[in-house]
């Protein structure tokens, strides 16, 4: 998002009054010509243009702020998103999109919300009854009230979760319905969310964003706040558990979903593990996860993915997210899931016709907010008004929401194009796949459009929580809007924007609670880390540190190492020094070719985007796996990361000069250093800390191992040897310790052997030899597992070891070591390590 | 009839499997004209857990946990079934099919043998407008469901090849039908494809078939096969009891007491004899054995 169209999404660039109006006028400027489509209803305007609801306090206390600190406030929002990393994905597109948080928000009053969140309450509680008595007693289908094709039709409906009665009492521990406003001003439900629905960690992240911009406003206008929302969701799950203090993992598909960025942030938000299928597993009937420290009971899952991948061992075979064996500790009470497997079968548009009278069946109540007139065509009287009215009608499948190609299939009436003729024609066979909808036209709301103010359409997705004390709603939505009438909002995509939802109380907000009534335990540990995220925080470390290695190269090739010592050795192009490093970038992928000049060799090494092993690869690599890590690091890695990787893209020049590639490599290195700083003074020195900081280590030993191959052995040049000190960062430690200039054996005790120097080799090992003592061991018979042994032996050699003969063989023997050590500690704590075993799948016809 | 069966299957792999989770669908069904003499199960290595239950379709499932390294998985399913199924309704007699998919849709019932289950796509069986066109020539307005139904088996018999190189166990439906070849399974889901794409309820039946060597030569030890077939719901006035009545596309034949049903679902995914998931690092090879030998042979 560029700033320039940031800025024409707020009020207008350059308008001449600006600086002079007062707020009325600006008012009247904003909203002038603001003209809703005939028949629809707007949220700003009522039928005779007059504002309406919560919009005159809202307008007002906007305006006195003048165009130019509105646009620069909501530009801040903007800046905030991308600095954050807060983004989504399209169905069926690789790329990461930022998120698009349109600008005003939508304004509804107390009186207003309170309406809507009686009738979500409704149906909510109307949905769990219905997915009870679904997979319970069937009573609704036995006595007439529900077709048994409407139910055996969605694919949703899964028949292996019958007779399972839900571990902790409920199905929908959340349920969603994106709602809209009707022509005749009622809020009416457009579709109900029941699977795992998304946008409540959007809904959030917009607020925090919008608060951050406009404090004063939210303050003055008594907006209802969301923490405790949140607050009772969690609360209601953890309720549904056995255990007091329970294990909650939040189930995701993993970072190519396309809501991957939500799910770390709520995750992050709500202290719930992240998980993904394979970190969980049954044993004895209980649901459990993989951590560093072994299996550990897993309370319950917020599940995000769908429920047919579950568990392949009575869902779909093929699926790879599940966990086997998930169904089966559902009947035993192993779990508490929630929302239960099988409750995507509410999500039916051929329920919607049914519901009017389920409500009077079940609850003796009118609904209090309809649907969308929907008939369908498995119902002969269904099917006989749908002929009857096709013209007007649109048609879909009944299965909704359907996946794959037929995502969008909707076909409207009047275009009675070739699609719909198919349709026709399977309106004859198989109806019972159709349902058939009066068009609904979608309500608009206000949106910034060249300085002024224009009716958009939107849909809002509302939330409610199931907590001990009963349902309870969001203050707030998840709202998409449309940016030209053209676009669908009911998805997001391109020409979507998502806004905030305010809900203005008539009462000033207390401040939430920050203060707990109750004391919990004291404790110091965070719980205990998946093996999943211990496997990325340690090859984050290990790329972070791999890029450093690469740049600290290309530093020393293009003469960096020009120091004190080595003033006079600064490097001849093609001298053995220079062809080593080189040779050493070529062989780690960094470069195609060891005879580039040198100038077109570091910009590949740094930037190269073709090369594996250039410092921009591994740097990418290092954020595809923070992607995966959101809720572990410092909210501040996230923008230094963004940091390095601009300033390796970042080309200074067409063709940039040694001099230019070499501040590139310093402003590189000075962002490794900021993020080696917020690892160390911003992460709790926990066993997350430590995993990234081992991989840190470990890779940093190996590559000064490797280093000191090449530059520190026995026939070492002078020059050799400087670079190697520049390589290890420790010319200005040898210039203070040795005064006498060079020599190989003192190069070699500072880079290697010396555990007072950070960087050697000897310090790498102690600090890993440090963090696995305290690390969770899976034996309590006090003996060194295979891993711990092997890194105090490492260290052993390294502490008793003398210079003049760390050498040739010796080196080459302490760098196969640590690779071997690398190894250990992937297999022993890492669900992927180099012995893991993949599931299979049991094939043949048998 | 009286049948004794034995189904051998064993998993070879290639590097030691550490454990494995998997579902065992192999005895056969009480009821429905059958009735479970005898049956033993011996599965090696001995499981650390099995559990068994009936699955929403009411198939004997028995899920075992194994939690020792192996090489091979061996089950062996030894059982005696007594087979006497009704004499089938005269074919041309029945409701019609238009009538049967509406009583279909009517049925205020979501029990195992209720038929709105089996008229939508399941995860093998999509609708395929091809096959559904392929269908509509056994089906003139007003026919007996019955009577259209076989009309189509006999067309599928002469227009597919039975060829057990032609596909996998994997292969999608469309794809088969489009070979016109395949073996029992393709066979089977290209039927029901065919007669779900005009409504009607059709399942997938998965059990065995008495073969007879040819005369005078002796049978086989373990040249059987595990076979799939359809069943077609007539309808309630139908004469089939329960409505239901076994077509097996195979061998164009409508099913008598030479077949004995294990299981009765959507598709292959619900009733594969044998699944689930190993932990594995290599590949696996699979041999099966099956004999079927009916009682008057015996001795």
């Amino acid at each position: 998002m560029t700033s320039s169209a940031a800025l024409a999404d707020g009020p207008a660039p350059d308008a001449s009054a600006w600086a002079t109006d007062d707020p009325a006028s600006r008012i009247r400027r904003w909203t002038e010509g603001y003209a809703p489509r005939p028949g629809l209803a707007d949220e700003m305007v009522d039928a005779r243009g007059e504002l309406r609801g919560g919009w005159p306090r809202f307008l007002e206390r906007l305006a006195r702020l003048d165009d130019r600190e509105v646009a620069a406030r909501f530009l801040s929002a903007e800046r905030h998103i991308r600095d954050a990393g807060i983004s989504y994905r399209v169905y069926g597109d690789g790329r990461e999109h930022p998120w698009p948080l349109g600008s005003l928000p939508l304004v509804i009053d107390a009186a207003d919300w309170a309406e809507l969140s009686a009738g979500i309450v409704q149906r909510a509680g109307l949905m769990e009854r219905i997915v009870a008595d679904i997979y319970g007693p069937g009573r609704l289908v036995a006595e007439g009230f529900l077709p048994a094709g409407v139910v055996a039709g969605s694919p949703e409906y899964l028949r292996p979760v019958h007779g399972i009665a839900p571990p902790g009492g409920r199905w929908l521990p959340i349920y969603a319905a994106d709602v809209g406003r009707g022509p005749d001003g009622c809020w009416r439900v457009l579709a109900d969310r029941t699977q795992a629905p998304s946008g409540l960690g959007y809904a959030l992240e917009n607020r925090m964003v919008l608060a951050r911009a406009f404090p004063d406003l939210f303050a003055d206008l008594h907006v209802e706040r969301l923490p405790g929302f949140f607050q009772a969701f969690r609360a209601g799950l953890a309720a549904s558990c056995a255990r007091s203090d329970p294990r909650i993992c939040l189930l995701t598909s993993g970072p190519y979903s396309s809501t991957y960025v939500e799910q770390a942030a709520l995750a992050r938000y709500l202290g719930f593990l992240l998980v993904e299928g394979d970190d969980l597993v049954v044993r004895d009937g209980l649901l459990h996860v993989r951590t560093v420290a072994g299996l550990k009971r897993a309370d319950a899952v917020w599940r995000r993915i769908d429920a047919d991948y579950l568990d392949p061992m009575e869902l779909r075979s093929d699926s790879r997210l599940g966990v086997p064996g998930m169904l089966q500790a559902l009947r035993r009470g192993g779990a508490v899931v929630g929302n239960m497997p099988g409750s995507g079968v509410l999500e039916s548009a051929a329920l919607s016709p049914y519901l009017p009278a389920i409500a009077r069946a079940l609850t003796g109540e009118e609904l209090r907010l309809a649907g969308p007139d929907t008939w369908w065509c498995g119902d002969p009287d269904g099917l006989r008004h749908v002929l009857a009215h096709l013209d007007r009608l649109t048609l879909r499948p009944a299965a909704t929401p359907v996946r794959g190609p037929e995502r969008d299939a909707m076909l409207a009436g009047p275009a009675l194009d070739a699609a719909r003729a198919r349709a026709l024609a399977a309106l004859r066979e198989r109806p019972f796949d159709w349902v058939a909808q009066e068009p609904a036209p979608l309500s608009t709301m206000p949106a910034w459009q060249d300085g002024r103010l224009a009716p958009r359409p939107f849909v809002m997705r509302v939330f409610a929580a199931a907590t001990p004390e009963g349902w309870r709603v969001l203050p707030s939505a998840f709202c998409r809007v449309a940016e030209h009438d053209g676009a669908d909002p009911s998805e997001m995509r391109a020409g979507i924007r998502s806004a905030d939802v305010w809900v203005l109380s008539d009462t000033p907000i207390d401040a939430p609670p920050l203060l707990l009534s109750t004391a919990p335990r004291i404790r110091r540990i965070a719980g205990h880390l998946p093996s999943r995220a211990a496997d990325n925080l340690f090859w984050f470390g290990r790329y972070l540190e791999r890029a450093e290695a690469v740049i600290r190269l290309v530093q020393a090739h293009l003469g960096g190492f020009s120091g004190a010592l080595a003033a006079d050795a600064s490097g001849e192009e093609g001298g053995p020094t220079a062809l080593a490093i080189r040779a050493l970038l070529k062989e780690w992928g960094s470069v195609e070719a060891a005879d580039l000049s040198p100038a077109a060799l570091a910009q590949e090494a740094l930037s190269g985007k073709m090369r594996y092993g250039s410092a921009l690869a591994h740097v990418m690599e290092a954020r595809r796996i923070a992607a995966s890590l959101r809720e572990r690091l410092p909210m501040e890695s996230w923008r230094a990361l963004a940091d390095l990787r601009d300033t390796l893209v970042y080309a200074e020049a067409w063709a940039p000069t040694e001099a230019q590639l070499f501040g590139k490599a310093e402003r590189a290195l000075g962002h490794l250093a900021a993020l080696a700083g917020l690892a160390h003074e911003n992460m709790g020195h926990g066993t997350a800390w430590r995993f990234a900081d081992m991989g840190r280590r470990v890779e940093r030993a190996i590559n000064t191992c490797r280093f000191a191959v090449d530059f520190c052995d026995r026939e070492a040049s002078a020059e050799d040897l400087g670079v190697m000190l520049s390589l290890a960062d420790s010319q200005i430690a040898y210039g203070s310790r040795y005064l006498t200039g060079v020599s190989r054996d003192a190069v070699c005790d500072m880079a290697v052997l010396d555990p007072g120097n950070p960087r050697s080799v000897a310090y790498q090992v102690q600090a890993i030899v440090a963090h696995l003592e305290v690390l969770p061991a899976l034996a309590a018979d006090g003996l060194p597992e295979t891993h711990r042994r092997r890194a105090l032996a490492l260290a052993g050699t390294l502490q008793t070891a003398d210079a003049a003969e760390t050498e040739g063989e010796a080196l080459e023997h302490i760098e196969t070591e640590l690779e071997g050590l690398a190894d250990r500690i992937a297999s022993r704590y890492f669900p992927n390590g180099p012995d893991a075993l993949r599931p299979e799948k049991l094939t043949g016809l048998a | 009839m009286i049948y004794t069966l034995r189904h051998l299957t064993t998993y070879r792999y290639a590097r030691a499997v550490r454990s494995a989770r998997c579902n065992l669908r192999l005895r056969p069904r009480d009821g429905e004209g059958q009735r479970v003499l005898e049956a033993a199960l011996t599965v090696t290595p001995a499981p650390k857990s099995r559990l068994e239950r009936a699955d929403f379709f009411g198939t004997d499932t028995l899920t075992l946990l194994i939690d020792e390294p192996h090489r091979t998985f061996a089950v062996e399913a030894v059982s005696r079934v007594a087979v006497e199924r009704p004499v089938p309704p005269e074919p041309e007699a029945g409701p019609s099919w238009e009538a049967v998919r509406a009583a279909a849709l009517r049925l205020p019932t979501l029990g195992p043998d209720g038929p709105a289950h089996f008229q939508f796509p399941s995860q093998r069986v999509p609708i395929v407008p091809a096959v559904t066109d392929y269908a509509r020539a056994s089906f003139p307005p007003g026919r007996s469901a019955l009577g259209g139904a076989i009309a189509l088996m006999h067309r599928i018999r002469s227009d597919f090849r039975f060829d057990a190189e032609a596909t996998t166990v994997s292969t999608p439906l469309a794809e088969a039908f489009a070979l016109r070849a395949g073996v029992c399974q393709d066979f089977a889901h290209v039927m029901i494809a065919a007669l779900r794409g005009l409504g009607l309820p059709a399942a997938y039946v998965s059990g065995y078939l008495c073969t007879r060597p040819p005369p005078g030569r002796p049978r086989l030890r373990g040249a059987d096969a595990s076979h799939a077939w359809v069943a077609l719901w007539c309808g309630e006035g139908s004469g089939a009891r329960d409505g239901w009545i076994g077509l097996d596309p195979t061998n164009d034949c409508v099913v008598r007491d030479e077949h004995i049903v294990v299981a009765r679902a959507r598709d292959y995914a619900d009733v594969a004899p044998i699944d689930g998931i190993v932990s594995a690092a290599g590949a696996q090879k699979l041999t099966v054995e099956v004999d079927v030998v009916p009682e008057d042979e015996a001795a």
